[in-house]
């Protein structure tokens, strides 16, 4: 399992839940709000493709928070 | 994690994950703001994994971990140079847009205005269509210029020649 944790002051929560929601075919996935934190928790099968999911994972919530900002 | 600084940068600027293969920017939201480091961020997501946290209030630290493998010292270092100037850029072209706001919202208010102004109806309407009065002339044509030629140079019958001959002949003699 591997962790990624989002600053909801830079990540809103749609753009979490919105980039979960895309990988969740790909793996399991746990959200829980920690502190300032939306923490996403992260299984896979191996843990290679649970670290290569978490870096995609951060990179279209990132995408999606952009998009938001300019619509 | 063991991490180290980048050579020819500040300590607290940026640091380096070898293991991890990423580096990690800290930037001032005082002289950056979110929106240069979402801009810059995003300009990275092709070739990078970004992610952005918040160690303390008033600043962003992004990490940085290039897609391809290979991510040696210098390449971290090359990485955090490009994001550190493209940070600026888009710092700047900021500060820009919001200098030039007002100008841009006042062309652009004009050039709507002026559209508006141009469509606005100043041509009669319906009701004023409707209540027009057709039966008046519309004007005098001394000249006969909106007569049709046939109208104006038919050929005349024998009595209309002969009623306009007296006014011809009479305005021909009167030469010495």
């Amino acid at each position: 399992m591997i962790e990624r944790r989002f600053h909801r002051d830079l990540y809103p929560t749609t753009a979490v839940d919105g980039a979960v929601k895309l990988f969740e075919r790909f793996a399991r996935f746990e959200q829980a709000d920690e502190g300032d934190y939306r923490v996403v928790r992260i299984t896979a099968r191996r843990p290679e493709r649970e670290q290569k999911i978490a870096l995609e994972l951060s990179n279209y919530a990132l995408g999606l928070t952009r998009q938001g900002g300019l619509s | 994690m063991s991490t180290q600084t980048l050579d020819r940068f500040p300590k607290d600027l940026a640091v380096s994950d070898l293991a991890a293969g990423s580096v990690t920017l800290t930037v001032d939201a005082a002289v950056y703001p979110l929106e240069a480091v979402y801009g810059a961020a995003y300009i990275f997501i092709d070739r990078c994994f970004v992610l952005l946290d918040r160690p303390k209030a008033g600043s962003v630290a992004v990490t940085l971990s290039p897609k391809k493998a290979a991510a040696d010292a210098e390449a971290l270092r090359q990485m955090a140079g490009e994001f550190a100037n493209e940070l600026l850029t888009q710092a700047w072209r900021q500060k820009i847009v919001e200098e030039n706001r007002v100008i841009l919202e006042t062309v652009t208010t004009q050039a709507l205005a002026g559209a508006t102004a141009r469509s606005a109806p100043t041509e009669p309407s319906l009701d004023d269509l409707a209540s027009f009065d057709f039966t008046e002339e519309a004007f005098d044509d001394p000249l006969g210029i909106a007569m049709s030629w046939e109208e104006k140079y038919k050929k005349k019958t024998p009595t209309e020649a002969a009623s306009e001959a007296p006014a011809v002949s009479g305005s021909t003699g009167a030469k010495p």
